[in-house]
């Protein structure tokens, strides 16, 4: 059934003003008159009061809506209707119950005091979100503490379902990443210092760079954006499942559960990765300045244990318990702080990759200080 | 006979009247059989509840009717098409002419309440913005939300205004059938009463054809119009609760022969 474009006059010849009616009023129709209509239903005098809908066809809760809001009428005072309708006087009647509380809307806030707001917003969760993640790495602390008081407590094998999980199954991309990274500082090396006829110290600069810095580096940037995002969602998917509510009622500590179980396995793999990584960052360099330097491996490994030497292998690899401890809780934290909506998943997913990330490079430029003037 | 006291499953009565009409559904999944040949007439006004054990595709039916999963065979008409052979514009059309309720309500969880109401109105309709803002408040106020509860996001309300929310959303377009998915589960039973009135209060007023998939008794006493018992992959009873209680045998005996049952029916 095709449908009749909706119409309407107000008929101002008789002692009062009628709205007359003619065609289909649905949520189909009245798009195109909602333009005309909206001035009838600002003016303040000379509303109708009279409806006349012997014209009209199909009617529904949308049409007899815009009908109504145009005419003068309240559930006091309905307005009268005139003409015969099958829907039309209980349809109206329906909706006029709920005219009055459609206009009682808030208005909607200005675009610059939303951006204020939620600046305010964003600064205020920045202060509560450090203060939070503090009180966690106490907690934290706490039960590890314990675990290691009693380490029969410590739930080992989802320890070592997390240590597969993040651990062993991050060595191939942790292993290429750090290969390309040695190479590509091997390069770098060469074509810089050859103009200073210093190409053989790229071999210096390859150990330092892998072993202080990038080894440990790349580790805990791959770690913080496969484990973290990981552990935020498996946590997190738990507390939307109400199954974090369960462990607690049941008497088992989700620190105990899920927390100190992740912070074990990353504590004991991440050395192990960030000393792969230092072994294919090595790697790397070795292989690109032998090829374009005509450097013989045994001149490499001996510059490289005579210049560079072991302490700077202890360098890299002391920052490695402290950026596992910092992505762990990072993780779980955001998790435990998922709530039942999805958006909240996704959001606190997003901010356990940020915030590892950021405390990552900003710990990492803490020990820069701190080796500086140890002099190491 | 009036044709709202059917105890058959098919009708005799032309296709203007009928809101739903099945032929010979089948559904399986893999060797699974849920369905077979499965028949059933929904009358054009009236609110027809469908109860069964878990298990016995209330659930399927229901997705095989709107549209989302297709039946492994047979025929399913809604109003006059064939809802697995239509041309797409005619589908989308189609699409707007039901409101579908889902258990949990199925709500956007990013989008509040108002904006969940509003997304069948602009995918639908060419409103202007302000109007369909309006409208969507209008339905909003037609299931007994508060004002208030527009710009709340879903996980801000209690389960009994989800539902409530979910139910505008359904009937945003004033559609001709609603499909309500156990909508009372879950809900203590004053809030469930409460709900079933306001069902029959949106069909009075809109017109509406209802298909009720429940458990609940008390809803199928007070909302229902006729009742169909699915079992065996078929529809084994139809009719109004009465007759059906009469005629118990078999699972439907035990379904209101049982102390709940007792207890919801006298």
């Amino acid at each position: 059934m095709p449908e009749q474009e909706a119409q309407f006059t107000i008929d101002r010849s008789g002692p009062a003003p009628v709205l007359r009616v003619t065609g289909d009023w649905t949520i189909h129709t009245i798009g195109q008159i909602d333009a005309e209509l909206r001035p009838v239903r600002d003016m303040v005098e000379g509303r109708p009061a009279i409806v006349d809908v012997s014209g009209l066809m199909d009617l529904d809760t949308a049409g007899a809506y815009v009908m109504e809001k145009a005419l003068h009428s309240s559930v006091a005072e309905p307005a009268q209707m005139i003409g015969k309708h099958p829907v039309a006087g209980r349809m109206l009647a329906e909706v006029r119950k709920f005219t009055a509380g459609c206009d009682a809307l808030p208005e909607p806030v200005a675009l610059w005091r939303q951006l204020l707001d939620r600046i305010g917003r964003g600064m205020a969760q920045v202060y509560d979100e450090s203060v939070d993640t503090i009180g966690f790495f106490g907690e934290t602390v706490v039960a590890c503490g314990k675990a290691i008081a009693n380490p029969g407590r410590v739930r080992w094998l989802p320890t070592f379902a997390v240590a597969e999980s993040a651990g062993l199954n991050a060595v191939p991309i942790v292993m290429t990443l750090s290969f390309f990274i040695g190479a590509v500082i091997a390069f770098l090396g060469k074509t810089i210092l050859q103009d200073f006829g210093a190409s053989v110290f790229t071999i210096e600069l390859v150990g330092f760079a892998v072993l202080r810095e990038f080894g440990v580096l790349i580790t805990a940037i791959i770690l913080a954006g496969r484990s973290d995002s990981s552990f935020t969602a498996q946590i997190g998917s738990m507390k939307m499942t109400q199954e974090i509510d369960a462990m607690r009622i049941l008497g088992m500590s989700p620190m105990e559960m899920l927390v100190v179980p992740r912070v074990i396995a990353l504590l004991v793999m991440f050395p192990i990765l960030t000393f792969l990584a230092m072994i294919a960052g090595i790697a790397g360099g070795a292989i690109v300045t032998m090829l374009t330097l005509d450097i013989s491996p045994t001149l490499f490994f001996n510059r490289l244990n005579d210049n560079v030497g072991v302490d700077q292998f202890w360098a890299g690899m002391g920052k490695a318990p402290v950026f596992a401890f910092i992505i762990a809780i990072i993780g779980c934290r955001q998790g435990l702080n998922v709530e039942s909506d999805v958006i909240s998943l996704g959001q606190r997913t997003t901010a356990s990759v940020v915030q590892a990330l950021f405390m990552v490079i900003v710990v990492e430029a803490i020990f820069a200080l701190i080796y500086m003037e140890l002099g190491i | 006979m009036n044709p709202a006291d059917a105890l058959t499953p098919i009708l005799d009565i032309p296709d203007e009247e009928v809101a739903i009409r099945l032929r010979g559904v089948g559904n399986r999944f893999g060797d699974v059989v849920i369905h077979e040949h499965l028949d059933l007439d929904v009358l054009r006004g009236e609110t027809i509840g469908i109860v069964g054990g878990s298990g016995t595709g209330k659930s399927v039916l229901m997705r095989a009717i709107i549209g989302l999963r297709a039946p492994s065979e047979g025929k399913v008409m809604v109003l006059g098409h064939d809802v697995w052979s239509t041309d797409p514009s005619e589908r989308k059309a189609l699409d707007a002419r039901w409101g579908v309720m889902f258990q949990d309500g199925a709500l956007f969880s990013n989008l509040t309440v108002r904006e969940n109401v509003m997304v069948p109105l602009t995918e639908h309709t060419n409103l202007p913005p302000k109007l369909a803002l309006e409208i969507a408040d209008l339905k909003i106020l037609m299931a007994g939300l508060p004002p208030s509860s527009a710009d709340k996001l879903p996980s801000e309300l209690s389960g009994g205004m989800r539902k409530r929310a979910a139910l505008a959303r359904a009937i945003a377009l004033d559609p001709d059938i609603l499909f309500l998915d156990e909508p009372t589960a879950g809900l203590d039973p004053i809030t469930a009463g409460k709900f079933d009135a306001l069902v029959n209060e949106l069909k009075e007023t809109l017109g509406l054809t209802v298909f009720l998939i429940t458990h609940d008794l008390d809803t199928l006493r007070d909302a229902c119009d006729r009742v169909a018992a699915l079992a065996e992959g078929k529809v084994i009873a139809i009719g109004p609760l009465d007759h059906l209680r009469e005629h118990a045998t078999g699972w439907l005996s035990e379904y209101f022969g049982g102390p709940r049952g007792r207890a919801a029916l006298g």
